[in-house]
């Protein structure tokens, strides 16, 4: 019983993350119908901005999260002035071709770093990093919890964004109805450039906080941005408390599927991997799509 | 002969192209036939991907597994005392076999779902791969001494290029590479008229990733040592797709424009320390560049740059074939 409360709370600490690194994918997704490849790219950038500022003016990974937020929020919009919005606009679903171009995009990010940073290894170390509380007698990491904490608040405060302002009421209705919002009087192409922008301050808070959790090298991210993937097909794509719903269950899947079966920790990435192409062939509508498939069988597409 | 050359606009320099490489060991250095070996393992690498993901539009970012089952299979033959060349039509089979496990799930799905999933596929195989007892885990794998010929490796690297083209030349004229262009261009419509898509393009996967996994198994043979760090590698996954998209997808000669270009990059990159690192920028940037201006790669620029050309026949007709 513990045990089973332990794991229980680890995952619900990972899934906070995992929420945070998803919610960027699916804003831009929503919006754009494009599958951001680059968001691991965006992440792994975001981690050694963060590693950056704490080596040169000791600055706490956490508060650093307020300077490299902005920064990246600035430059989606520049990514996205420069070279996404010359993509042809698909009306249906995302194309091959903005999936290669934000490919290329992933890679030119992820060699920005190797030549500016090198190849070795980094991780950052505060005088927390080793610290841990004890809760139901198991041990959690501060930096565990801190990233927990962040992640719940900027969901809200995306949440209070996206209910509240213009601005996030344009972004829901253009990720609802895109030719519809126009005709509202929605700038469509002004909403991309904006939601590029939050998508890509989301993948900088996700890299900021994984920064704290893990050692990273210009190759970081990868896994990460197919965790993110899994989670939003999970979510159905465009919802955004499904969003939420995914990031639990694959954080609970991967730390029960650890600590009940004999599968070792190592393929922990292959769980998610396994459950990514699993649920994208089972149930491409995701959660959402499989309470409709239980009244009718939905064929896939 | 003329006009043998004027149907077939590809068949000189096809003809050229296999001469040099076949006569090379003749004149060429050692250094050179390296390089040469190179870019064949690469032209067999993009032209067989590009039967499945230029032809039929799926793009798959899995095919280094494929490599890897080539490449492990023969080492772990050759280590239980088989003769290298053996292995090959094993690792083959496996592949192929393999490719089907993986095609049944995934092909339900389209575009760029497929693509995402391929990603997974191919990281599963590699974690897999890296914790496994017999691949040698991290620390690879090295193949029994007195394995090694280079010349008879190059003659065989080069006869599979040259055999992976013929046969993509073949299937591309045939009901079957009508079926993967009538794929490409609309599931769907496809489907409608007959085309059993799942099973063509199941039947794609097995025959390419047949192909690769030949060329994986020359590839360990070539180098004596393998790991998953080697074979299974996302950045040779990379590779692979990045030739035929930038020499120009769904074509026959797209490929093999790309796969010189990429092994000429790779013997500069790896020549000069400073552009060492850089790869990762070139190629990147070479995609967003191709994405943004011509998707149809390097092959879709030349055709653009030849339209444009004055020429005899009537315009009604050229339209038609660059259009083709």
């Amino acid at each position: 019983m513990q045990k089973l409360a332990i794991v229980a709370l680890n995952s619900l600490l990972a899934a906070g993350l995992y929420a945070t690194m998803s919610y960027g994918l699916a804003v831009i997704y929503g919006v754009m119908r494009i599958i951001n490849l680059a968001h691991a790219g965006l992440m792994m950038l975001a981690a050694y901005a963060t590693w950056a500022l704490n080596d040169r003016f000791g600055l706490d990974p956490f508060l650093s999260m307020l300077v490299v937020a902005p920064a990246f929020f600035l430059l989606g919009m520049a990514l996205y002035a420069t070279v996404i919005r010359w993509l042809p606009r698909s009306s249906a679903g995302p194309s091959m071709q903005s999936l290669l171009l934000l490919f290329g995009v992933w890679l030119v990010l992820q060699n920005l770093a190797y030549a500016i940073w090198g190849g070795d290894t980094q991780s950052i170390l505060t005088p927390y990093t080793m610290e841990s509380v004890q809760i139901f007698g198991g041990r959690f990491g501060i930096p565990q919890i801190l990233v927990f904490v962040v992640s719940i608040l900027s969901l809200v405060g995306l949440n209070l964004v996206l209910r509240r302002t213009f601005l996030g009421k344009a972004i829901r209705a253009v990720t609802q109805n895109r030719d519809a919002a126009m005709l509202s009087g929605v700038n469509a192409g002004q909403i991309a450039a904006v939601a590029f922008g939050i998508g890509t301050a989301f993948a900088a808070m996700a890299g900021s906080m994984l920064s704290t959790l893990y050692a990273f090298t210009p190759d970081f991210g990868r896994s990460f941005l197919l965790k993110a993937f899994c989670i939003i097909v999970l979510g159905g794509m465009e919802s955004f408390t499904g969003v939420a719903v995914g990031a639990l269950v694959l954080a609970f899947i991967e730390n029960f599927a650890s600590a009940y079966t004999s599968i070792p920790v190592s393929y922990q990435d292959a769980i998610s991997f396994t459950l990514l192409v699993v649920v994208l062939v089972a149930a491409p509508g995701g959660l959402p799509g499989l309470w409709r498939l239980l009244d009718r069988r939905v064929v896939a597409r | 002969m003329m006009a043998l050359l004027r149907r077939h606009p590809a068949l000189l320099p096809g003809l050229v192209f296999s001469a040099v490489l076949l006569l090379a060991p003749t004149f060429a250095e050692r250094g050179t036939q390296n390089d040469l070996w190179n870019m064949a393992f690469f032209v067999v690498l993009a032209a067989a991907w590009n039967l499945l993901g230029g032809f039929a539009g799926q793009v798959s970012l899995g095919y280094s597994a494929f490599v890897g089952i080539g490449a492990y299979t023969t080492v772990l033959l050759a280590q239980a005392g088989w003769s290298p060349w053996l292995t090959l039509p094993v690792g083959a089979a496996l592949a192929a076999a393999f490719s089907v496990v993986v095609g049944l799930p995934t092909f339900r799905l389209r575009g760029p779902y497929f693509t995402i999933a391929t990603i997974g596929v191919g990281e599963a195989v590699r974690v897999i791969a890296s914790g496994l007892d017999f691949t040698g885990g991290s620390s690879g794998l090295r193949m029994p001494a007195g394995t090694f010929d280079f010349t008879a490796n190059y003659y065989a690297m080069v006869g599979l290029a040259l055999g992976t083209l013929a046969l993509v030349a073949w299937l591309q004229q045939n009901a079957f590479g009508l079926a993967l262009e009538a794929i490409r261009q609309d599931i769907d419509g496809a489907e409608a008229l007959g085309v059993n898509s799942t099973w063509v393009k199941l039947e794609a996967h097995a025959i390419s990733s047949a192909l690769v996994a030949v060329a994986g198994g020359l590839f360990a043979t070539n180098f004596q040592y393998i790991s998953p760090g080697s074979v299974f590698d996302f950045r040779l996954s990379l590779t692979i797709v990045l030739m035929p998209i930038v020499g120009g997808m769904g074509t026959l000669a797209g490929p093999v424009v790309g796969a010189m270009l990429f092994s000429y990059l790779q013997i500069k990159l790896l020549a000069s320390p400073t552009l060492r690192d850089s790869y990762l920028f070139i190629y990147g940037g070479l995609l967003i560049v191709v994405m943004l201006f011509e998707p149809r790669g390097i092959m879709g620029l030349w055709e653009r740059l030849w339209s444009r050309l004055p020429r005899r026949r009537t315009p009604a007709i050229a339209e038609a074939r660059g259009a083709g």
